[in-house]
């Protein structure tokens, strides 16, 4: 009798807590609501409330998904009134549980990169119409009511601009090689879509041929092995185009390998150390198509703001865009020394 | 009565020379589908896949898969699974490569540690089946985990070079040193095909010429009467789970030689494709029966319709449709030769 009273009114604490708390959150809201009109400006540090942000990647066991998790505690480090949890997930249905979990904890605003836009839009719409914001990184959702913001890097924009850099290193004449990352993501899709179309229109006389084409899944010895059957079959190849600078090591040794390295040249995309030490070297590896991992830390940023009702300042009036999309840049051996801040591991 | 004829009853029997016969009439079903993928790719591709240096490459990227695969065949033969051999390629990778350090140059420091590192952890695997009475899917399935979140936590989840690893020659690298097995040349066949060779040759002769061996496939094919018959259950089951680490060890020295780098994300799935060969080589999953000939046809296989599908630059969705058509068939050709 007396356990049973005991356990009785420990769930009657709880709930008064829990209602307590629930009350003073619906209090700091109002007051942050009167804030945010006298208070647009984004860089400010403190907002008087603690903003709960879970950031939901990938496993990041690849220099650039390190590199956006570094950045993203790096974002929520500056500010004082952030609590920020980063989860990794090891592939796309722990990822769903893990946000799943994380809905459950009630934070301000979700940050996802999705390990598979396809397969994690459900979740996020899930959390979405719970109430909480998401801001979705890099790897698109496939409805328009799964982000509430979408922070991404311009894959299209990376193939444009890798076509234009090989279209006039070859003159418009010569054989490419193009070792794409991960078959059937929208990353690989549209690297390789805006290197395509942009050749067509750059050379249009076709004088620029993709003699293969095949996915090196961003693995270093997958690049290695395709790379090896590639030069098996192709005695001509004047460039090649990959997808990512970690893979793009392994197609470097096949090259090295079989002692071709004088008959071609190599680009990669994402900024790594390896890949700005060899462009800085000069020799095999030409260029790399710089992917910010900054994004990361845009993305936090633009999550706290959402949380605060609070806008960029320099739009009118103060809002948090839908789509902020960072651009991508061209990295070779002339302008190397200014890109090096922001090579990843 | 020996232990080994104990557990295989049929031995002796017409029943025992049919499944004999069965056994290498599948090996040559198999060798027929090697010969047929190397004559569709000399049809395909005549001018650059019907060539020595094709061959070679095609050998050299089979060597890894291949060495796994040997390892894997007497695991198999057990009746048991090893699912970890991927991760375990790039734990052993990573902490070769760390051992050696920044400047090191000692290829023999990377070799060593690799192959120990790698065999510590077909140990564990092995105390967990044999021992602890894991069943042996679960087991590896846990070290497949394991290994590959120690690849990447050795390192801080970063490569390592190895490219100083070529025995102080910035040319060719010395005979011996780490590249020179990813790269060098006996007679003009590379390292990396020897090793391969001598290794599947070794295992050939232990599995069908020692006591070792009759062992092994008697543990996989009656477990109760193998122990009845004095069989040393326990510790020959330990014992396929330590050399197929020790293997794994070996297939990272080939990969790392070729890569010139340890990388923690690699070996992915090379399980799938170890495993893949030696079941359509004709070892049978359920233990009991394993043909090391198969394995190296099977790996074979593989190598050639990697090679062939790349050279003709199939899609990805078409060469993953067509490898598993081709897997497919090759296990049904086998299987109606053996009927006869």
């Amino acid at each position: 009798m007396s356990r049973k009273r005991f356990i009785i009114s420990i769930v009657a604490a709880s709930l008064l807590a829990i209602g307590t708390a629930a009350c003073s959150v619906g209090d700091s809201e109002e007051v942050t609501r009167t804030v945010t009109v006298s208070d647009t400006t984004a860089g400010g540090t403190s907002s008087g409330r603690t903003v709960t942000i879970i950031a939901s990647v990938p496993p990041t066991d690849h220099g650039w998904l390190g590199a956006i998790s570094k950045d993203a505690k790096a974002a929520a480090d500056q500010h004082d009134d952030v609590d920020f949890e980063l989860l990794q997930a090891a592939d796309a249905d722990s990822q769903a549980q893990q946000i799943e979990q994380a809905i459950a904890q009630k934070p301000d605003v979700l940050v996802v990169l999705p390990q598979d836009g396809a397969a994690l839009t459900p979740v996020a719409q899930k959390a979405e119409r719970a109430g909480i914001p998401v801001v979705n990184i890099d790897r698109l959702f496939t409805a328009p009511d799964a982000a509430t913001a979408t922070v991404l890097g311009d894959n299209y924009q990376i193939g444009v601009l890798a076509a234009n850099y090989i279209g006039d290193q070859l003159k418009c004449n010569g054989n490419v090689v193009e070792i794409q990352g991960l078959a059937g993501i929208s990353v690989t899709t549209d690297r390789t879509k805006g290197f395509t179309d942009t050749l067509k229109k750059k050379c249009p006389g076709g004088g620029v041929r993709i003699v293969a084409s095949q996915p090196g899944d961003f693995n270093p010895d997958k690049g290695l092995t395709v790379m090896e059957n590639i030069l098996q079959a192709q005695s001509d190849i004047d460039a090649v185009y990959t997808h990512d600078d970690d893979m793009a090591q392994g197609v470097v040794q096949a090259i090295r390998n079989a002692n071709r390295d004088d008959d071609m040249f190599l680009t990669g995309v994402g900024g790594s150390q390896d890949a700005m030490k060899q462009i800085e070297e000069g020799g095999l590896y030409r260029a790399t198509f710089l992917y910010n991992p900054n994004m990361a830390g845009t993305a936090v940023n633009m999550a706290r703001l959402i949380a605060l009702g609070q806008g960029f300042s320099e739009l009118v009036p103060p809002e948090v865009p839908r789509q902020v999309v960072v651009p991508a840049a061209v990295v070779t051996q002339d302008n190397v020394s200014e890109y090096e801040k922001y090579a990843f591991n | 009565m020996t232990p080994a004829q104990a557990a295989e009853p049929d031995q002796g029997g017409p029943e025992f020379s049919d499944r004999l016969k069965a056994l290498r009439l599948q090996e040559y079903g198999l060798a027929a589908v090697v010969v047929l993928l190397f004559i569709a790719g000399s049809i395909l591709k005549p001018e650059t896949f019907p060539t020595w240096d094709n061959v070679r490459n095609m050998l050299t990227q089979a060597s890894v898969i291949g060495v796994l695969a040997i390892g894997m065949t007497f695991v198999i033969a057990t009746a048991g699974i090893d699912l970890s051999v991927g991760s375990m390629v790039a734990a052993a990778g990573v902490f070769g490569g760390i051992l050696i350090g920044t400047d090191g140059t000692s290829s023999l420091v990377f070799i060593l540690g690799a192959i120990a590192f790698a065999t510590l952890l077909g140990v564990v695997n092995a105390t967990a089946v044999a021992y602890a009475r894991i069943v042996p899917f679960i087991a590896t399935l846990a070290m497949f985990s394991i290994a590959r979140g120690v690849a990447l936590l050795l390192n801080d989840k970063l490569p390592v070079s190895l490219l100083d690893l070529n025995g102080g020659s910035f040319g060719d690298p010395r005979p011996f040193s780490l590249l020179w097995f990813g790269n060098g040349r006996i007679f003009g066949i590379p390292a990396s095909v020897y090793v391969f060779v001598a290794i599947t040759i070794a295992g050939w002769i232990v599995l069908n010429r020692t006591r070792y061996g009759r062992y092994v496939v008697a543990v996989g094919g009656n477990r109760e009467a193998a122990r009845i018959a004095g069989v040393p259950v326990r510790r020959i089951i330990f014992s396929v789970y330590v050399l197929s680490g020790l293997l794994a060890g070996v297939a990272t020295v080939l990969l790392c030689a070729r890569l010139g780098s340890a990388s923690p994300v690699s070996g992915n799935l090379y399980e799938l494709d170890a495993i893949g060969a030696v079941v359509i080589g004709g070892t049978s999953l359920a233990g009991g029966r394993a043909t090391i000939v198969g394995t190296f046809l099977g790996v074979l296989t593989f190598a050639l319709i990697f090679s062939l599908m790349t050279q003709l630059n199939l899609s990805t969705e078409v060469q993953q449709v067509t490898k598993g058509l081709i897997v497919l068939g090759a296990v049904l050709l086998q299987r109606s030769e053996s009927r006869y």
